[in-house]
């Protein structure tokens, strides 16, 4: 490191103080996450941030990005105080920060997650190209720029993520644990990109667990431990030793029960080998009585191997209980699992606190496959009893319960359940004091019965007070194995802080050089192709069964009816791009046809056809944005929303016309169906329409963000889209195309039927599947759709044409759906198998 | 483990399911104020004629809608309700052509067809991991076919013996009413009292527990799909029963309600516990609606609207008390702290 840096640095007086937070805290509920936190962060300067999982340092970066608010406290950015800071005036401020879980669209390319994420003015003058490519070369990152994301592995995600924080040279850049995937040259790389930005001037805060990268890069440390200020120190003033007094001596206030006496027990857990998903190589064994802990920095693999153990992830390797080796399959049904994420995986809200714990053995209470239900309450209250599970009554929702007693439940099913293991995932998480206490000795009590247990927590103190021996885990391998007076929260944290081991070159690097066509394969409009050869050749065939089917007259026909379904179809497409859906578009069409046959009729004034021509306007934009604001503010899913709409319109068509009434302006009718050759000009329209929407997909913000929405609602938010707005928005695209749709089908029926257009909601999804778009929402393609729209339409004129009967029509619409579904879903995920 | 007295739990609090009331009491609320309106304002429509005019095709709904609630409380969505319905509609009358004889191959044929098209639908549903939406869609269009290749879309006359059993009644009540009766019972009690309904229910309440504990998700949402045919085929026998006529799209006007009922039951469309006595009640407070407002001499429009706004009402209630699970992150749980979910 230049010593020039480091004496700035250190030398660094109140005038080069770039952002400074004065008392700050936060809590969230009655849990206080950071107390009276102050720190200042000086211009020119590595300010690394330390501390134990839960220590307050992610809250702390999050409130300095504005995606908290602080409970208290002040934050000032160059001497100025920022009365409310969010996530937008911390960017104006050039305040930047890349997170730990990238904020990357899968969806969408490499390109398009710089774009969506960065300010337009970073790509004017040159091309978009050149400066994305120069934001990768940046950090080393070696992919195509047209790579879709889902492509990317986690350290190259990790380091386009860097790129992005490091684009708009930011004058305070915010890294959270960056190197946590990166390996040896990849950090190297990025130390010299940190060092080049604090020789210009930038304040780098650097959140780690690493006390060996502090070393290497940072000139200034501060510690959090349970959300307070520990201490903050010039790097080069202090010691190994001392900074690890500062983390660790958390106080607990739990008791724990006495430990196992470490006598000549049998071992009766004994795992060798155990290698998965982000951990490698994992032995241990574990003797009769005791509880075996699971230690490290998080992320490093812990929750993996609890997972494994569990039977829920594979592994290779042998676990051998009690005499017997276990298959996965085996494991699954003999260990019982405590989830750490209590509310999605430990408790079912919908059930009671009875069901959710005789879930796990039910067959037990059961006889030819009835549960008896006396047996039941018994077994479950007395266990309820044991446990002491505080509750209003045994059916009680698991809402109405404490974190503590939410957890007893998850704890009584897993022993009801008679389990050969118990393996807990942070079985104290959000659980008070008292309540630890308890469930400290139900897990020595169950542990002295002879079943074998295994804790993984991220409380180091906790794994000291109950744990008989404990694991460390670093980068997915064992780098300690403590046991009897080693296990000390301090040996726990030295250990897991100071391994420096890298993550393993696992570079599977996309390919540099992609050949045009292999990109084209990846991207949304791949579908296009196959789509154009079926079209051409369903035409070819039904011309060689009879010539009239490619007549001039015939093909106006057939794309005069697809230009209606393809208007509403694309319609479709933005609420399916947004990963909802809307039901609605078909009545929709219908009522505004009615409401036209009031006004555009025969002998009527222009203003009258004008003021009818506005009425289906305004019809969709009320339609739109209540169906958004359903969505959004109301909380409705998109298809409770829109199904509340198709019913309501289907009854306002009727309401306005009891049966087909109303002729529509003959002359109207003309202009619409006008006919240029064989082609009608509405449809030339309709391409039009396609390509304008095509274009604003893949190279327009409003695009970016509408599939970035689609794809990962909460990534959207963090790289700042209005989720709410492009959800109204999306819903008001959807109407006003279903608008231009609604004006062929006038032009068509001629005539206001409450009963038509319903019909096209089914349609325009089939349509828009068959164009390739995908109903998880983010993937998608206009011109997909439209042709989706023509194929759909000239089956159905080839059926009628052939003289086949009306069960082809329904058979082969059925058919073209479910092997284009099937066909588009094998293709993708054999594509994520294999990236 | 000894069973001792469980002393503490059950005093303290009376034994209610708690999940249970809460669908149920709104929509029992909602019947109730119904019932007094008509009787208040429109005696006519709660008359025992009136009645027994409505009650067999809110029973018919019911059923359908017992059906689609087993696919939505497992997170799926079925729109082959349609075909599914209208197939059996035309199998019994078809087949027999007015031979009571032919009745009981013809049940059997159309039980046989729901089953295969069940299997059709849990198969691209589970296996082959489509959107239930496509799938379904694909699916209904394929039953059409079907429809088609039977009826070649003329209705027939149904026969006397379905007449009878569909539209007769017992002890006074439509024996229509009797069927849905049973249907309600048998999936009530499978879902209540067995081991497999439990687990299925738990499937349904939260997947993710299910997988930690070792039930094959899967295989239980699949399950819904064929069972959800297998009643949507009853429903089929009845309406040919009760209708001299049928056409071939007799299926077609249930699709929205069913999906309706299960809302108004209290079921959320993002998958969660079913609720069968609800989804009954809410058929009949459906088909009251209607009557209601026929009495009064509302026209046929303005009932379509009368219930989208019912419907709207139902799912605001039940949207206001459910988080919406779809703003949940994945679940990503090795966050480094536990307070780095992100506030909207």
């Amino acid at each position: 490191m230049p010593s020039d840096q480091t004496k700035t640095g250190a030398t660094g007086s109140n005038s080069d103080i770039v952002l400074r937070l004065g008392t700050i805290s936060k809590s969230f509920g009655r849990v206080a996450a950071l107390s009276d936190v102050s720190v200042a962060f000086h211009a020119g300067e590595v300010h690394a941030v330390l501390g134990e999982n839960g220590a307050g340092k992610s809250t702390l970066m999050n409130i300095i990005k504005g995606v908290f608010k602080p409970t208290r406290g002040q934050i000032e950015v160059m001497g100025k105080p920022i009365a409310a800071m969010t996530p937008e005036i911390s960017a104006s401020l050039g305040i930047a920060i890349a997170f730990q879980h990238p904020a990357v669209l899968s969806d969408l390319s490499v390109l398009e997650n710089l774009r969506v994420a960065l300010p337009d003015a970073l790509f004017e003058g040159t091309s978009a190209q050149s400066v994305g490519r120069a934001l990768l070369d940046g950090v080393g990152l070696h992919v195509p720029l047209e790579a879709r994301a889902d492509t990317l592995s986690v350290a190259q995600l990790a380091l386009l993520e860097i790129a992005k924080a490091l684009a708009i040279k930011p004058r305070v850049l915010i890294l959270d644990e960056p190197t946590a995937s990166l390996d040896q040259d990849a950090t190297d790389m990025l130390f010299a990109r940190i060092r080049d930005l604090v020789a210009a001037g930038t304040a780098v805060i650097y959140i780690t667990h690493r006390m060996a990268e502090v070393r290497q890069i940072a000139q200034r440390v501060t510690v959090l431990r349970d959300g307070r200020k520990r201490g903050e120190a010039l790097v080069r003033d202090v010691s190994d030793q001392d900074l690890l007094g500062m983390i660790v001596g958390r106080a607990l206030g739990s008791t724990f029960p006495p430990k196992a006496d470490e006598t000549g027990r049998e071992i009766n857990l004994s795992v060798r080998h155990l290698s998965g998903p982000q951990f490698k190589d994992i032995s241990f064994d574990v003797a009769r009585g005791q509880i075996l802990g699971v230690a490290g920095v998080a992320g490093n693999g812990q929750s993996e191997l609890m997972r494994a153990l569990a039977g829920l992830l594979p592994w290779q390797g042998e676990v051998e209980l009690t005499g017997s080796v276990l298959t996965s399959q085996e494991i699954l049904h003999k260990a019982a699992f405590m989830p750490s994420d209590r509310q999605a995986e430990g408790l079912a809200s919908g059930l009671t606190i009875r069901e959710n714990a005789s879930l796990a053995a039910l067959s037990g209470f059961a006889r030819f496959g009835f549960v008896n239900r006396k047996r039941e309450l018994e077994e479950v209250a007395a266990t309820f009893q044991a446990l002491a599970v505080k509750a209003p009554g045994i059916e009680a929702a698991t809402a109405s319960l404490s974190g503590g007693n939410q957890q007893k439940v998850v704890m009584a099913r897993a022993l009801l359940s008679q389990p050969g293991l118990i393996v807990a995932d942070e079985p104290t998480q959000g659980v008070d004091v008292g309540a630890r206490a308890e469930i400290y000795r139900i897990l020595r009590d169950v542990s002295s019965k002879g079943t074998p247990v295994i804790v993984n927590s991220s409380d180091a103190a906790e794994l000291e007070g109950l744990c008989d021996s404990v694991i460390v885990l670093s980068r997915g391998k064992v780098v300690a194995t403590l046991t009897g007076a080693d296990v000390t929260e301090a040996k726990i944290v030295a250990a897991a802080v100071s391994a420096g081991s890298h993550a393993e070159v696992r570079q599977d690097q996309v390919a540099a050089q992609r050949s045009g066509w292999r990109h084209f394969v990846q991207t949304d409009n791949a579908p296009v192709i196959p789509l154009a050869v079926v079209i051409v050749l369903l035409g070819l065939y039904g011309f060689s069964q009879n010539t009239h089917f490619l007549s001039a007259y015939n093909v106006a026909n057939m794309l005069m009816l697809a230009t209606a379904l393809g208007f509403i179809a694309m319609g479709q497409n933005i609420a399916l791009l947004l990963g909802g859906i809307d039901l609605s578009v078909g009545p929709l069409a219908g009522f505004m046809v009615v409401v036209a046959s009031f006004f555009i009729n025969d002998g009527q004034s222009g203003l009258m056809i004008l003021a009818g021509f506005a009425l289906m306007l305004a019809a969709g934009v009320g339609v739109g944005l209540i169906n958004g604001v359903l969505i959004r503010f109301a909380n409705f899913t998109p298809i409770a929303a829109t199904l509340a709409m198709y019913i309501g319109l289907q009854g306002c068509s009727f309401l306005l016309r009891n049966g087909p009434d109303g002729y529509i302006n003959s002359e109207v009718v003309a202009w619409i169906t006008w006919e240029f050759g064989a082609i009608p000009v509405a449809f030339i329209v309709l391409v039009a329409v396609a390509l304008g929407g095509e274009y604003l997909l893949r190279q327009r913000r409003l695009g970016w963000q509408l599939r970035a929405v689609g794809s990962n609602e909460e990534s959207a938010r963090r790289i700042g889209v209005h989720i709410d707005r492009m959800y109204i928005l999306g819903y008001l695209g959807s109407a006003l195309f279903t608008a231009m749709g609604a004006v062929m089908l006038m032009a068509q029926i001629g005539v206001g039927d409450p009963q038509q257009g319903v019909n096209y909601t089914l349609s325009s999804i089939t349509a828009v599947v068959l164009g390739g778009t995908s109903l998880k929402g983010g993937r998608g393609t206009f011109i997909g759709t439209v042709m989706g729209a023509i194929l759909l339409m000239e089956v159905l004129n080839a059926v009628a044409f052939l003289g086949l009967s009306q069960t082809w029509q329904y058979v082969f619409q059925g058919a073209l759906i479910l092997i284009a579904a099937v066909v588009y879903s094998t293709l993708r995920n054999r594509a994520a198998a294999n990236p | 483990m000894t069973p001792r007295q469980p002393a503490s739990i059950r005093q303290e609090g009376k034994v209610f399911p708690i999940a249970f009331a809460k669908g149920f009491i709104t929509i029992v609320a909602a019947t109730l104020i119904l019932v007094v309106l008509c009787l208040v304002f429109a005696p006519s429509s709660v008359s025992s004629g009136a009645l027994a005019g409505s009650l067999p095709f809110a029973s018919v709904l019911a059923i359908v809608g017992l059906g689609q609630m087993l696919v939505v409380q497992q997170g799926g969505f079925d729109l082959s309700v349609a075909g599914g319905v209208s197939l059996s509609v035309v199998l019994v009358t078809h087949y027999p052509a007015g031979d009571d004889a032919q009745l009981l191959p013809a049940i059997l044929i159309a039980l046989g067809c729901a089953l295969l098209i069940g299997v059709c639908n849990s198969l691209l549903v589970g296996y082959m991991r489509l959107n239930a939406i496509v799938a379904t869609i694909g699916v209904n269009a394929l039953i059409y076919g079907g429809v088609f290749a039977v009826s070649g879309g003329v209705p027939r006359i149904t026969t006397d013996l379905l007449a009878t059993i569909a539209g007769g009644s017992l002890f006074g009540i439509g024996n229509a009413v009797v069927f849905a009766a049973v249907a309600l019972g048998v999936v009530a009690l499978i879902m209540k009292k067995t081991v497999m309904g439990r687990r299925f229910e738990a499937v349904g309440a939260s997947p993710a527990l299910a997988a930690t504990i070792g039930l094959p998700v899967r295989r239980y949402q699949m399950l819904a799909y064929v069972f959800a045919q297998l009643l949507y085929c009853l429903a089929g026998i009845l309406i040919a029963g009760l209708t001299t006529q049928p056409t071939a799209f007799q299926g077609d006007p249930l699709l929205l309600p069913s999906v309706a009922v299960v809302v108004l039951g209290g079921t959320s469309l993002l998958g969660g516990r079913g609720f069968p006595v609800s989804t009954v009640i809410a058929a009949l407070f459906l088909n009251q609606l209607s009557q209601f407002s026929y009495a009064v001499g509302v026209p046929y429009s303005a009932q379509t609207i009368i219930q989208a706004l019912a419907l709207g009402f139902g799912i605001g209630i039940h949207s206001i008390r459910l988080p919406n699970k779809n703003k949940k992150l994945s679940t990503h749980s090795n966050l480094e702290e536990t307070n780095e979910t992100y506030v909207s």
